[in-house]
């Protein structure tokens, strides 16, 4: 299968979409009295832009801590969201979930969990109810490379395996937590737990828009065509603010412009921007391959963050949900 | 009405439910448990063999699996078999299931029954004897259903699997057998109404799952000391009746609380504390709590017996509560 011109634009102004918004964090964080902890998914926008091209209405993907990435991609109004990150009443969640807990089942993001491992089960979950009602439907589980660490992936795999259930389990690996590895497994690859489980795994280079693109479809259309779940890790390069205790621009705002003119990278962390930034990356090929011109994508940029901008106001605008909320909703 | 054990009641009220919603599902086998009342789920499995799972022994990805495919509109009864193996599984109790609904902001509802059975069997030990109803209503967004009759049980259960919420079923293992006229057809009993299931002027005991025979028990012992006790039987832990228990108090004056469980944050401390700061000017007697000492439950016969509250003290604290009354 290759991948159609409309694709190719679709998979840009979702990854400009993801990157933007995430930087619109930052700046929140910076300009308010923020409680929050964000955990950002910059530096993984290929496969919320690979996701994004293959869910189908009544797919259901389950994420993780770095949620805002799948939402932005999935179609979640930003400004919803980055009022939910703020605590506000207009938030998708009305301010009881926060950058943590982000979700929006009517465009597909049916769950996040904090836990490490919360989301994997859950979707195995999701798949059973798909295979049950008998649809085509497919879940997706987000997951970084430290959920392998948890006894859930081991359970949740196996009886995904057993019931061929219809769920990729999507993990992105950065490999990286500091300076110790994330995930602390004995076997010598991730796939190599998945594949004893008699799950089929691919590996794909996450800073390849495209590959990931096209392994994201395959691992779907087997998926859908009801051959049991498939793993699939997608290896990142781990962008420096990954772990970020207080918001910081650690590469900058991202500059579009490097695609073109690499004197202009500059920095502690030139090296990720230059050899593993998928934005920048993608944006370069897209260039090569004389598929968009440099001033399409400048305006698509410009477009996406007069986009940003304007749900930044309307979440800036948003009031504090009223204190008697909190004692709402424990209950159905 | 046809006479039904306990077990065959649970399993008469899940064929309701699951003809009325073709899309539920159930994971687990032994819905009624390995012993003498093993053959009553025989129905059930009859009717909706294709709709109930064999799962590997899994219990915490059960569990996920269960909120998960709640979430995604599948209803769920997931079955742990004995109440202690739900431990397994109490991150994704507590931090999914229970939290969902309210996290999310109202988007996601978790129609999901976790199914166990609980309390002091017999020769259980400290791992097979657990009764974590009272861990788990400290967890703000679970429903905390225990049946005490075949009645309530069949009522009961019907209630749990037409809730949109996380509901734990906790049948105690030593009253499937337990056998009474039930309602023919269909009966649902609304979760959060606590039973009168003695009337009685003197004392009131508030009593949960086995405890309620147990009072029962103890209340036609005491009838021959001229002490009138009522029997008040929550049915739900959470939600919690406590106008019932508040109305009972307020006529009797006193207040004995029986829960197989742990005294100390336990259920009966809980039924307690309410009535004590709600109806404290009613009290004309110290509050009693009848329930198990901080020990876990031991193997040996006469040692389990010393720590299982029973029939006898509640017998003793009426006594003493109503002491020259």
């Amino acid at each position: 299968m290759t991948i159609t011109q409309d694709q190719r634009l679709a998979l840009l102004t979702c990854m400009l979409r993801m990157r933007r918004f995430e930087e619109t964090v930052i700046h929140l964080a910076l300009a308010h009295d923020y409680v929050g902890r964000q955990h950002l998914h910059i530096g993984h926008e290929t496969s919320g832009g690979a996701v994004a091209a293959i869910l189908k209405t009544g797919d259901r993907l389950h994420s993780t801590h770095r949620n805002h990435g799948f939402l932005i991609a999935a179609g979640a109004d930003p400004g919803k969201a980055f009022a939910e990150i703020l605590g506000r009443a207009d938030g998708l969640n009305g301010g009881k979930g926060g950058t943590w807990h982000l979700c929006d089942p009517r465009h597909g993001v049916s769950s996040t969990s904090a836990m490490v491992g919360g989301s994997i089960g859950l979707a195995v979950g999701s798949a059973f109810a798909a295979k049950s009602q008998k649809t085509d439907n497919i879940a997706v589980a987000h997951f970084g490379d430290g959920t392998l660490d948890e006894g859930i992936a081991y359970e949740a795999l196996n009886m995904a395996s057993i019931f061929e259930l219809p769920v990729l389990f999507l993990c992105e690996n950065n490999s990286k937590a500091g300076q110790r590895p994330s995930s602390m497994l004995a076997a010598k690859a991730l796939r190599h737990v998945p594949e004893a489980l008699s799950i089929p795994s691919v590996l794909v280079n996450g800073a390849d828009a495209e590959a990931t693109v096209q392994a994201v479809q395959d691992a779907a259309r087997q998926i859908r065509a009801g051959k049991g779940p498939v793993f699939l890790e997608i290896a990142f390069e781990r962008w420096p603010g990954s772990h970020q205790v207080t918001a910081a621009f650690p590469t900058g705002i991202t500059d579009l412009e490097t695609a073109w003119d690499e004197s202009r990278i500059a920095g502690k962390h030139a090296d990720w921007i230059r050899r593993f930034d998928p934005l920048r990356l993608y944006v370069k090929a897209l260039d090569q391959s004389k598929t968009m011109s440099r001033q399409d994508i400048l305006a698509l940029d410009r477009r996406v963050q007069d986009d940003m901008a304007k749900a930044r106001a309307f979440a800036e605008a948003s009031p504090f949900p009223k204190p008697e909320v909190a004692l709402q909703g424990a209950f159905a | 009405m046809p006479r039904m054990t306990f077990a065959e009641a649970l399993i008469d009220g899940l064929i309701w439910s699951l003809r009325e919603s073709p899309s539920t599902m159930i994971l687990g086998r032994g819905l009624t448990g390995h012993g003498t009342e093993a053959d009553a789920q025989k129905p059930l499995m009859d009717e909706f063999g294709d709709r109930i799972t064999d799962p590997p022994t899994s219990e915490e990805a059960m569990t996920s699996l269960g909120v998960g495919a709640a979430m995604a509109g599948t209803p769920m009864l997931i079955h742990y078999g004995t109440a202690s193996f739900a431990m397994e599984a109490w991150n994704q109790l507590i931090n999914e299931a229970a939290n969902a609904h309210y996290m999310s902001g109202g988007q996601l509802t978790v129609p999901v029954v976790f199914h166990v059975f609980h309390g002091v069997r017999g020769g259980g030990g400290p791992q097979h004897s657990l009764s974590p109803h009272a861990m788990l209503a400290n967890a703000p967004g679970m429903e905390i259903v225990m049946p005490a009759s075949p009645t309530d049980a069949k009522g009961l259960i019907r209630s749990a699997m037409k809730s949109p919420n996380p509901t734990f079923f906790f049948n105690h293992t030593q009253l499937l057998g337990l056998a009474e006229d039930v309602p023919a057809g269909d009966l649902a009993i609304p979760l959060g109404q606590a039973a009168v299931k003695r009337k009685g002027r003197d004392v009131t005991v508030v009593a949960l799952s086995k405890m309620v025979s147990e009072a029962l028990a103890a209340a036609e012992t005491l009838a021959r000391e001229n002490i009138d006790v009522e029997v008040v039987d929550l049915r739900t832990l959470c939600p919690l009746d406590e106008a019932t228990v508040i109305e009972s108090v307020t006529r009797t004056g006193r207040l004995v609380v029986a829960d197989e469980g742990s005294i100390v944050c336990g259920a009966a401390s809980e039924v307690a504390a309410f009535v004590a700061e709600k109806a404290f000017a009613a009290l004309k007697a110290p509050i009693a709590r009848v329930a198990r000492p901080m020990v876990p439950v031991p193997f040996s016969p006469p040692l389990e017996a010393a720590v299982t509250p029973s029939a006898d003290d509640i017998v003793a604290a009426c006594r003493r509560v109503t002491k020259g009354k």
